[in-house]
């Protein structure tokens, strides 16, 4: 006998997602027919506002947009501004831009490692990686004075050179990462219900998966290579030694080692920024911020953030202001049109497993 | 930089120009490629690009509004796998009456940057199904990402501002005359006199 569907509103609240959206859910017994995200709960605006300020006022507020991982959205800012302008980034800076990328990353990791478990009720797991990703954000507080919005990487380089002794404590905090690490295999990965939970559900086609806008590691859990570090180097990651993992399951489970192994992979690449960063400026000065002008052009550039392609586009009609900033973070597909896709046949229990799984971030999607 | 480097994204260009007469295309930079179309060759060009040279991947979809020149700038962004080359196909629509075809039965996912579209610059997408209402809710003032549209006139217009607040004046200032405290020395510098 087939059931009557009823209309189930999930969200806007979400376990182990940062902020608000709601799915409409059309369930028969506990299974999803049909999924409809509603987003709306915290647009800010930032593409308006930024067309009304200048060029560096623009910078401090574009970290706000994410709150997890706000480095990628700096660095697409500088990145893109330096490429309309033309403007050089001294070595250094390049390379401390590409360690402060990667300890986001690691940040980023950590705080989805909770998230993922949150939502299946292993809750041992966000009290010890949350923690954990403290450290780092203390690593970021000593560098650039502000823990989660950092505001370092500006047009022209980053705002300061490295503290003294500051390596230092970045290599103690990478080794203490990579022991943790090892906990969690035990307490996440080698834990049976974890697998059966995991394994199995949130399947994204891997024919289809480029051609619906997945990127980032849902995709290289589809079994494709595909990484912005690599095909469209930025940065100095060409001169970094690193592996791009993949697996093949294109469930949560595949996702799930996919992070855990570029976790693996992003200490060794802090650890080798650390190594063979040289010395030099940090910064190529900006002219009077109230007077600089960018010339008229536009530039798309992107990073591998760590949910997947972190885009920006920007346009500059020659004014010290902006014309258009339009951001695209990875959850503006996962978490509209994937994700309602991939919830149908799924159960209630697993919408926010498998929207943890794709690094859900709303406030990307609003902006 | 040679001409070596730039071989396959000139190529695209040629390609591009060869198929479809009234489009002009240049190459910006290694892996970037920018190219000008008619509004209503839009849908073909990007199928064309998708199933017969590789541009598999949607990046973006992005509009940039110019009053000054009466028209709106619709720019699709697309990434090829294999070239690794990301190609930009631009559009002007005219700013009267901005409409342009809808293209989400080539890419799903242009479904949600066209609602979002037509809800921040007021563009009609013909033929897009999907609800009405993206991210902003019982709107019914002129598209707020127009360049024309006033941030601080709507606010005026809408809100009013809390008792209290009209001067947003030195909260140390009424800390004093409601305590008849001193300040202390080393805050009297940030003071705003």
């Amino acid at each position: 006998m087939r059931e009557k569907a009823t209309t189930l509103y999930l969200g806007p609240q979400h376990p182990g997602i940062t902020g608000n959206m709601m799915i409409k859910l059309k369930v028969e017994g506990d299974t999803v027919v049909k999924a409809e995200t509603h987003v709306g709960y915290l647009h800010r605006g930032f593409e308006k506002l930024m067309e009304r300020r200048n060029w560096l006022q623009s910078f401090t507020i574009v970290c706000r947009i994410c709150v997890p991982e706000p480095d990628p959205n700096e660095l697409n800012y500088s990145r893109a501004v330096e490429e309309i302008e033309g403007r050089a980034v001294p070595e250094r800076a390049e390379w401390i831009r590409t360690m402060m990328m990667e300890l986001s990353r690691l940040a980023s990791y950590l705080l989805w490692f909770g998230g993922q478990n949150g939502s299946s009720g292993l809750y041992t797991m966000p009290q010890w990686s949350v923690g954990d990703r403290d450290y780092i954000l203390d690593l970021f507080e000593e560098l650039t004075g502000g823990r989660v919005y950092h505001m370092y990487i500006w047009p022209g380089g980053v705002r300061r050179d490295l503290p003294d002794g500051f390596a230092d404590k970045v290599l103690q905090t990478m080794d203490y990462l990579e022991k943790r690490l090892k906990k969690y295999d035990d307490l996440m990965f080698a834990n049976t219900i974890f697998q059966k939970r995991a394994q199995g559900i949130g399947w994204i086609d891997p024919k289809k998966a480029v051609e619906w806008g997945v990127v980032g590691p849902p995709l290289r859990a589809a079994g494709i290579k595909s990484d912005v570090r690599i095909d469209d180097p930025y940065l100095i990651y060409d001169k970094l030694d690193f592996e791009v993992p993949t697996q093949t399951g294109s469930d949560v489970w595949s996702r799930a080692l996919i992070r855990r192994f570029e976790f693996e992979q992003s200490i060794s690449m802090v650890r080798q920024c650390i190594e063979k960063m040289p010395k030099g400026e940090v910064y190529n000065k900006i002219p009077n911020p109230m007077k600089w002008t960018i010339p008229a052009g536009d530039a798309y550039v992107k990073a591998e953030s760590a949910r997947g392609e972190f885009g920006y586009y920007v346009v500059s009609d020659g004014s010290d202001k902006p014309r258009r900033v339009h951001v695209k973070g990875p959850a503006y597909v996962h978490g509209v049109t994937l994700l309602e896709r991939i919830l149908v046949g799924a159960n209630i229990a697993d919408v926010s497993f498998i929207m943890n799984s794709l690094g859900t971030c709303p406030p990307e999607i609003e902006r | 930089m040679t001409d070596t480097i730039l071989d396959k994204e000139q190529k695209l260009v040629q390609l591009l120009e060869q198929t479809f007469k009234k489009l002009s295309g240049k190459v910006v930079r290694q892996r970037r490629v920018t190219v000008s179309v008619e509004k209503e060759l839009v849908p073909s060009v990007l199928s064309y690009a998708k199933s017969q040279l590789g541009y598999i991947h949607l990046s973006h979809i992005s509009c940039v509004d110019w009053p000054e020149n009466n028209n709106f700038e619709i720019i699709y962004i697309l990434w090829s796998p294999a070239d690794k080359v990301q190609l930009f196909i631009k559009t002007l629509i005219n700013r009267e009456n901005p409409e342009i075809d809808n293209v989400d039965m080539i890419w799903k996912h242009a479904n949600t940057y066209e609602r979002e579209i037509r809800e921040m610059y007021g563009i009609q997408f013909n033929g897009l199904v999907g609800a009405q209402e993206f991210i902003l809710e019982d709107w019914d003032d002129m598209p707020p990402m127009r360049r024309d549209f006033d941030t601080v006139d709507y606010v005026d217009n809408n809100y009013t501002f809390r008792p209290g607040r009209e001067d947003a004046g030195d909260v140390r200032e009424e800390i004093i005359k409601r305590s008849g405290e001193d300040i202390p020395d080393f805050a009297k510098k940030y003071s705003r006199d």
